[in-house]
């Protein structure tokens, strides 16, 4: 940086004191300093935003709609009381009003637990066959695998355009076959909570359970093969070998897999967007959407309250993890 | 043994003689059910693209004309065929679909917030991963859980701070307090209202997947190459990073591919479906299904467009795929 040093390491000066100053750093310091861009990035998009939501959750627009004021948990209270529920599009409700089929279907909080459960659900045992499938050995596997990967390449808003157009009531011919089995109902399908979640549910497996066999094919193949050698030689049938050596010892893989999963299946929102909409089949996502540019308080509650239920389940997979969890 | 059997029974049918040969052969029977169970994934997984083959290629005016599902006759006994076909053949929607809305465009604007994405998650990532692959030092597995529990959240908990902000009306303020920061300038329908939170969001997986792989690089060889007299940071650009190609090649991959799929924010952040106004392929598929409501055979035909690059990706970096997954996603 003095003056004596020629033009060259003057333009380079203060480059060079910068690489020298990170030579000379601990590898604690050196950790953190490349760890800056990662905090800024996630202080922004999510740490800024998680601590906000929760703060506009708290507030609400007055009676003369020129301000808002502080009401404390008043937004929360609202959601579980019902008194929130005419802000909510269509017919839907946060908590369902009753225990009857289509008030439960109607409530966020209870579709958004359904879809989760039954779709991971399904997912699970379908991509556990499909895994089972993918660990042979065959002609052709390599072709198989990339067929059986592609739906979850598929983008949401594609996924959801093929089940439009299944069940649509003009070109759909799936909708018809299905309601003579009682299924579906047979007009207006796509408009029938119901059949709607029905048909999310159906799309989210057809999409997702590549996914799940993926994971549980990892599991299969880190199984050691001489068990099934010892297996074999003691007599065992294919079904007592997959009872008594395949499942036990991926169990643990598809526990996690399945919280994984359920935790992702609880944000869905694409695909009902574009098969049906937010007021047909109210996901707690869809509502936190439908509200946020009028009521910004009770979208925020909704949305914090999503976050909780999925912190609570994080927090339950990092302490049965534990250390493996990293 | 298929042929030994042969002359045991002559009389029967040939159901008969395949029940006889599995039961002397239980094998011939898992193969069968194997070989029954792989055909039904494949039909059902590659189904919904037949479908919309076949919504494609009907021209528009036949496609309100009658069932999908055509009546046969077989032998007297008349019932419906179980396989949807078309209703006449005109590959014309495959340019329409240019036509009625730029949808290339809408998929040049995927390409790019997708590459920018990736880009940027592949330079933090690096730094992320070098940091937990291969230095020790205190609140590692802490931060490691912090963002592990960060990628567990629902975008919709962040998007409407992040919408307003974007909007750039007001000025940011600490959270609980009426300090104001700075006011942001306006981002939304920018590639950075979308890019921002989809790097944010598609990145804990990729430090996840660079920091098992930068980890297994042997220490020796960074250690060579400072001696040389590289900086820290060059051995990690030069040295690390090209020796762990197939771990940046998944990253690559899967961020991509997550990029291009994404709906929360690219439906949001880009308020108007326009092209012009970066709306990526959601805007361009959803406005067929909102303006051109009755042609059926545009949805579909750029539904196959749109997921073409998908298909082909996935076609040549399968084992990128399933590597990367089965490697990063279970601790994303």
């Amino acid at each position: 940086m003095s003056t004596e040093t020629g033009r060259e390491s003057q333009r380079s000066g203060a480059l060079v004191n910068l690489m020298r100053w990170m030579e000379n750093l601990s590898d604690t310091q050196y950790a953190y300093l490349l760890l800056v861009p990662v905090f800024v990035l996630l202080g922004v998009v999510a740490l800024y935003p998680l601590l906000r939501t929760f703060e506009l959750s708290l507030f609400a627009v007055s009676t003369d709609l020129t301000s808002i004021k502080f009401v404390g948990i008043d937004n929360y209270i609202g959601l579980f009381t019902g008194e929130k529920n005419r802000y909510l599009p269509g017919g839907t409700t946060f908590l369902p009003s009753s225990f009857e089929f289509t008030s439960l279907l109607n409530s966020a909080l209870v579709i958004t637990i359904i879809f989760a459960v039954v779709s991971v659900l399904f997912e699970t045992l379908i991509g556990l066959g499909q895994a089972l499938i993918l660990d042979q050995d065959f002609y052709g596997r390599r072709w198989v695998r990339a067929a059986i990967i592609i739906p979850w390449a598929v983008p949401i808003v594609i996924q959801g355009m093929i089940f439009f157009l299944m069940f649509n009531s003009n070109v759909g011919f799936a909708t018809p076959p299905l309601a003579d089995l009682g299924l579906l109902a047979p007009t207006n399908t796509l408009n029938d909570t119901a059949s709607a979640t029905f048909i999310i549910i159906v799309a989210d497996i057809w999409k997702t359970s590549a996914f799940m066999a993926l994971l549980i094919l990892a599991g299969l193949q880190s199984i050691d093969r001489g068990l099934y050698d010892v297996a074999k030689v003691a007599g065992a049938t294919k079904w007592q070998q997959f009872k008594l050596i395949t499942l036990p010892l991926i169990l643990p893989t598809i526990g996690v897999a399945v919280l994984f999963r359920s935790v992702q299946a609880m944000r869905v929102y694409g695909i009902i967007d574009t098969v049906s909409s937010c007021a047909v089949v109210p996901s707690l996502s869809c509502m936190v959407v439908a509200t946020f540019n009028t009521r910004e308080g009770t979208s925020a509650a909704i949305a914090f309250v999503t976050a909780a239920i999925i912190g609570i389940v994080v927090m339950g997979i990092i302490l049965w993890q534990g250390e493996d969890a990293i | 043994m298929a042929t030994t059997t042969k002359d045991t029974d002559d009389s029967d049918g040939p159901l008969a003689r395949w029940t006889q040969r599995a039961i002397q052969n239980p094998e011939r029977v898992y193969r069968a059910l194997f070989y029954a169970a792989m055909a039904f994934f494949l039909v059902t997984t590659l189904f919904p693209f037949y479908w919309l083959a076949v919504l494609a290629v009907t021209p528009e005016g036949n496609l309100l004309a009658g069932s999908f599902l055509p009546t046969i006759n077989l032998f007297g006994v008349s019932g419906t065929f179980p396989l949807p076909v078309p209703k006449g053949f005109n590959p014309a929607a495959f340019v329409t679909v240019f036509e009625q809305v730029p949808f290339h465009l809408y998929m040049l604007n995927s390409f790019a917030l997708a590459v920018t994405t990736t880009v940027i998650v592949l330079f933090v990532a690096s730094l992320a991963g070098y940091v937990f692959g291969r230095l020790r030092f205190p609140g590692r597995a802490l931060l490691m859980l912090g963002i592990l529990a960060i990628s567990y959240f629902p975008p919709a908990a962040f998007v409407i701070p992040l919408f307003q902000a974007f909007a750039g009306n007001a000025p940011i303020t600490v959270p609980f307090t009426d300090i104001p920061l700075f006011t942001p300038p306006r981002l939304l329908n920018t590639p950075g209202s979308m890019v921002l939170p989809f790097s944010a969001l598609f990145m804990p997986l990729s430090i996840f997947i660079l920091t098992t792989f930068y980890g297994q690089i042997p220490d020796g060889l960074e250690d060579a190459a400072r001696v040389e007299g590289t900086t820290r940071l060059g051995a990690l650009f030069r040295v690390i990073m090209p020796l762990s190609a197939p771990g940046v090649a998944t990253a690559s991959v899967l961020t991509f591919i997550a990029v291009y799929n994404e709906y929360f924010f690219s439906s949001i952040m880009a308020t108007s479906p326009e092209a012009a106004k970066w709306s990526p392929i959601v805007g361009g598929i959803l406005s067929y299904q909102t303006q051109y409501t009755t042609q059926y055979n545009l949805m579909a035909a750029a539904s196959i467009v749109g997921v073409l690059p998908v298909v082909i990706l996935v076609i040549v970096a399968q084992e990128r795929i399933v590597s990367g997954l089965t490697s990063g996603a279970l601790k994303e």
